[in-house]
Parts: C-alpha cells; sequence; structure tokens
C-alpha cells in the first residue's frame, strides 16, 4: 500500500487540566489540539510551523507515544500511537532538542551507549553504530568528553545522534536548529536532508519560515491547536493572497489613500502598520496587472514615498495566517 | 506499509545499562560520597557507642543497625532519587519513549542502590570492627551474608514499588524524606519490631524488609527472640513479601505510564 501515510492524524484533540493552591483549588483547562487532522506522505519532511504555543509539540508528543490524546485518532506507519505504541516505540525516533534531556555528567559515547541498550541494538554492533552516527552529527572529536562540557550545539547534535542511532523509520524533530549558529544550522539542515534522502520521513516543527521553506515541500500551519493551513508553500502563497508582493512606505496614508490601493487590479489584500512616524502598506497581489509604478501612482502626493516589490515570503504567509487565527 | 525489522529488546540487557550508567553517574558526581562513604562511618560509630556493654552480641546489634541504617537510605532514598533526577535531567521523557518498558529501568537503578548499599554496609562492618577491636561472633558466617544480600533485595523491592510513585509525582523528594524514618523505625532496621508498641507490629509486617531483618536477626544472634514463629516463617514471609511488591510493582508502573502519558507532565520537575 504504497499511498498509506506514513503519519495519520485525524480530529485530534488534546485538553490538558491542572490544579493549584491548597486551600482554594484553582481549576485551569487549556485546550492545546483542537481537532487536528494531518498526513505526511512516506518518505518525505513536512513541516509544521506555528507560534509559541500553537500545540506542535504536543502533536509531536503524541505521535510519538509520550503523551495520549483527548479524543481523534494518530497512526505512524498504520499503527495507532496508543493501542501499538510498543511496536512503533522502536521504529520511531524523537529529537526534542534543547538543554535538558541528556545525561550531563557522562560522556556522549555512554549517553548513546545507554540509548543503544534500550533499543536494543545488537552488541556487537552497538559501538560501530554509535561511531557511525558521532561522525554523522560531527562530535565523533567530542565523543569522550562530558556532555557538560558541550556548547548548545553540540548537545543539539548529540539529540539528534540519540534519534537516529537505532534507525528510525519515521523522526519527529521538534525545532531541531532552535539557538544553533547559522554554521551548525546549516549541517543540521543537510543532516536533515540526507535522512530524508535514505527514505526516512520526517516531522519537523521550526519557528524558522526559511528552515521550512527550505526542507518542506509540504507544510501545515498551526495556531492554537488548529491546522489553519497545509499545503505546498505555493499554495500557501496562493491562499493568503497571491506570489508578489509589494510595499509602500511613507510618513502616513489616510483612508482613502488605502482604498485607492486596495482597487488596484489583482491586489488581494492591504495591510497597514505603523512603523514610528512611517507607514507601511503591504499588498498582496495574485496577478501582474499592478506594478509598482501603479502603486505610486495611486499615493500622489508623498515626496518620499517608496514602492518596492518582492516575493512573497513563506513568513508572510505564517503572519497573515496566524493573524487572520488570531481575529 | 513495509517496515524493517527492529531488534528484540533484551529486559536483562536494558537493565544492566541502567546499572552502568547509575554507576558511571555515581563515580562522576562526588555528592555521593557523602551517603555513601562518609555516612556509614558515622552510623558505624554512633551504633557501637549505642549498643556498646548491651550483651554479649552488642557488635552484632551494631553492625545490623548501623548497616541497615546506611543501607536503607542508599536503597530506597537512592532509588526514588534517580528517578527524580532522570526529572530533573528532562530524561525521563526519552527513556521512557524507548522500547524498553521503564521498570527495568528502574530495576537497573535499585540494582546498584542495592550494591552502593552493600558497599556502606561493608563499611560499617570495617568501622565497628576497628572499634570495637574483634570481630563479632556470628555463628553461620556465609549464611550471614547470604541473608544481608537477602535483605537488600527486600529492600529493593520496596524501592522498586515506590519508584513508581517517583515517575508519577514530581513530589518524590518531599515524600521519600517524610517517609524515610518512619519506614526505618518501623521495619525493626536498627532495632528489632517486636520491642514497638504491638499495634504497629501488623503495619510493620507489610513490608518484606521487616521479615528478611527478623530472619537474620535470628541467624546471627542465638537466643534472640523477634516474632514467635520463628526463622523459617520469616524467611517464607520475606519471600512472599517480595514477590507480592514485585508483582505490583510490575502492574503498577503500567498504570502510572499510562497516567503520566495521560497527564503529560513527564518532562515537569
Amino acid at each position: 500500500m504504497p499511498d498509506t501515510p506514513a503519519i495519520e492524524v485525524r480530529g485530534v484533540t488534546r485538553l490538558f487540566e491542572s490544579r493549584k493552591g491548597f486551600l482554594f483549588r484553582e481549576h485551569t483547562r487549556t485546550e492545546a489540539l483542537r481537532g487536528v487532522d494531518l498526513a505526511v506522505r512516506s518518505g518525505s519532511i513536512y513541516g509544521l510551523l506555528g507560534p509559541n504555543g500553537a500545540g506542535k509539540t504536543t502533536l509531536v508528543k503524541i505521535l510519538s507515544t509520550l503523551l495520549l490524546p483527548t479524543s481523534g485518532s494518530a497512526r505512524v506507519l498504520g499503527h495507532d500511537v496508543v493501542e501499538d505504541s510498543e511496536w512503533l516505540r522502536p521504529r520511531i525516533g524523537l529529537v526534542l532538542g534543547g538543554e535538558r534531556g541528556l545525561y550531563n555528567r557522562v560522556s556522549a559515547r555512554d549517553n548513546l551507549r545507554y540509548f543503544a541498550d534500550l533499543y536494543g541494538i545488537p552488541g556487537g554492533e552497538r559501538e560501530a553504530r554509535i561511531a557511525a552516527v558521532l561522525e554523522r552529527v560531527d562530535l565523533l572529536a567530542a565523543a569522550d568528553r562530558r556532555v557538560e562540557e558541550f556548547s548548545r550545539g553540540m548537545k543539539q547534535k548529540l539529540h539528534i545522534a540519540r534519534g537516529i542511532l537505532h534507525r528510525p523509520e519515521v523522526l519527529f524533530l521538534d525545532e531541531p536548529t532552535i539557538g544553533l549558529d547559522p554554521k551548525s544550522a546549516r549541517e543540521t539542515r543537510k543532516l536533515v536532508r540526507s535522512l530524508v534522502s535514505d527514505g526516512v520521513t520526517i516531522l519537523l516543527t521550526t519557528h524558522y519560515m526559511f528552515e521550512a521553506e527550505e526542507l518542506c515541500p509540504e507544510i501545515a500551519v498551526l495556531s492554537k491547536g488548529r491546522i489553519v493551513a497545509h499545503d505546498t508553500v505555493a499554495g500557501l502563497r496562493q491562499l493568503v493572497g497571491g506570489d508578489r508582493t509589494l510595499e509602500a512606505e511613507a510618513y502616513g496614508f489616510d483612508d482613502r489613500e488605502v482604498d485607492a490601493v486596495r482597487r488596484l487590479p489583482g491586489v488581494s489584500k492591504v495591510v497597514s502598520e505603523e512603523y514610528g512616524p512611517r507607514t507601511r502598506l503591504t499588498l498582496r497581489l495574485r496577478s501582474l496587472q499592478t506594478s509598482p509604478d501603479d502603486v505610486a501612482a495611486a499615493l500622489p502626493g508623498h515626496s518620499e514615498l517608496s514602492v518596492r516589490e518582492r516575493r512573497t515570503s513563506l513568513e508572510d504567509v505564517y503572519l497573515d495566517l496566524v493573524e487572520e487565527e488570531a481575529h | 506499509m513495509t517496515t524493517v525489522e527492529v531488534p528484540r529488546i533484551s529486559r536483562s540487557r536494558a537493565t544492566s545499562a541502567s546499572l552502568r550508567l547509575s554507576f558511571l553517574m555515581f563515580m562522576a558526581d562526588p555528592q555521593w560520597l557523602i551517603p555513601s562513604m562518609i555516612a556509614p562511618v558515622v552510623f558505624g560509630l554512633v551504633a557501637f557507642e549505642l549498643f556498646r556493654g548491651s550483651g554479649p552480641y552488642y557488635l552484632t546489634y551494631a553492625i545490623l543497625g548501623a548497616g541497615m541504617m546506611s543501607m536503607w537510605g542508599q536503597t530506597l532514598y537512592g532509588s526514588g532519587w534517580a528517578i527524580g533526577q532522570d526529572r530533573e535531567f528532562g530524561t525521563l521523557e526519552p527513556t521512557v519513549q524507548s522500547p524498553t518498558p521503564y521498570v527495568y529501568v528502574v530495576l537497573g537503578r535499585v540494582l546498584w542502590n542495592v550494591i552502593s548499599g552493600l558497599i556502606g554496609g561493608g563499611i560499617v562492618y570495617l568501622v565497628v570492627l576497628a572499634a570495637a577491636g574483634s570481630p563479632p561472633a556470628v555463628p553461620d558466617p556465609v549464611g550471614f551474608v547470604v541473608l544481608f544480600v537477602f535483605v537488600m533485595l527486600t529492600l529493593a523491592s520496596v524501592g522498586i514499588l515506590f519508584s513508581a510513585a517517583w515517575v508519577y509525582t514530581r513530589y518524590s523528594g518531599f515524600i521519600q524524606n517524610v517517609g524515610e524514618f518512619a519506614f526505618y523505625v518501623g521495619t525493626g532496621c536498627m532495632f528489632p519490631v517486636v520491642l514497638l508498641p504491638f499495634w504497629t507490629n501488623p503495619i510493620a509486617l507489610i513490608f518484606p524488609p521487616t521479615w528478611a531483618l527478623d530472619a537474620l536477626r535470628y541467624l546471627a544472634i542465638p537466643g534472640y527472640v523477634g516474632f514467635g514463629w520463628g526463622f523459617w516463617p520469616d524467611i517464607a514471609g520475606a519471600v512472599a513479601t517480595t514477590a507480592i511488591y514485585v508483582a505490583i510493582a510490575s502492574t503498577v508502573f503500567k498504570r502510572v505510564e499510562l497516567h503520566v502519558l495521560s497527564k503529560g507532565d513527564l518532562s515537569d520537575y
């Protein structure tokens, strides 16, 4: 069944309940996920974008069997994450990253030896496998150093090494490059691409738009526990009003001028933002009919006016979608 | 959908990996020297002075009392702390997410604590020996050592069961501190339970070490009268309660895992 998605999520919700206080108990309920549907093709890399608190990590934890959904169903490699967690755990990898999650007082190699044994990697293969993953993440030279001596980037690489040590078929990467310097982040992205070429299915959450654009053919935007859009980057651009973006800046525009710009051919959306004394109008365009000169003509009387054209970025798409959801 | 073959999980290998990691963490952290090396010296000297002149077998009483005090803390407290440490390090999530059932990871931690507890017991023995200038008279030294190790295993069974609570809650350290002394006295670590008010005896018998310690005193101290039923019923009681604790622990761990997955606080500390 080649068309069966490697990851399939249907109507997943997750409610967190917490109580605090002793005499006067305060009960809070947070809906982290509100009916999420998602499908990720086998052997592909799928990006999950969303602001802090959108529910990305919650979804990743549910898919990696670390959290039970409140309702709905999630299947990975065709198996239910709740019912078949024992079957799934050796076949999936999880990289949560950050400063925590490692045994800091022992070496990188000993961290990996421990997890190799928990994953049942054959004893005869263990050392070679550890050396191979450490080399792949460029940590072989530091293999016998205590993890507490590692930089943030080195710890992140060790997290990734642990996540791929048992050769998972599906890998969940939760913000794998957060806090990394540009060089390490680039190396990590290169590693992610090489994993995909090895046939690993990857679900990647990230805050970095360029990273998602560079790595993920398909992207879902998660906001307030809901998938607000999912498509290719090109599809998402069309969804928010077009591939082209024009920006006009001056010392203030009145409502009549904004309306004039909005009526130009092909303009699907106009957003006005204040930048100190200046105002920026951002125009999303679905066609080539309107040029920067047309916009300048629609905004007469601004000697200091500047108009420039650029391609609609994934960041524009993301901000549009998240802001729409917020309103 | 086709999937690759995955290696079979060996529970004994996972347990030994956990034991090895505990050893490495112990060696890497100087703070453990205090409970494992220095405290037994203090316990041994205090117990020696406390029991001195109290009878012909005071040395045995001193060694048993101080030895158990040292090992009790090491085994039970250490087991609880091991889980708390996983929470602190943020390693509870990746460990629970691995295919090895968490109870085997806990078992490895507890076994290491048993070993370090035995080292503490050995230090107590040497300290009391040095203070007294002569070894205690033990009728059956080999049986004593074997039973000593068995007492540690009964302690470990309590440690495993209690560890479930440490996975469940991030307040494990607090609960441990509150309960430690009561359990220590209640199971007869320092002095026989029969010396306590009678109403405490049935409660004490819930704990496997109570039975095992009573048996150990029967073996080591001629003329000892603990629970009236004697040595072998004590052994039978210890084996039965230990088996019950291990059986409950394996069930409880599954339920606890389900609960924490439902609650979603494995990464909280």
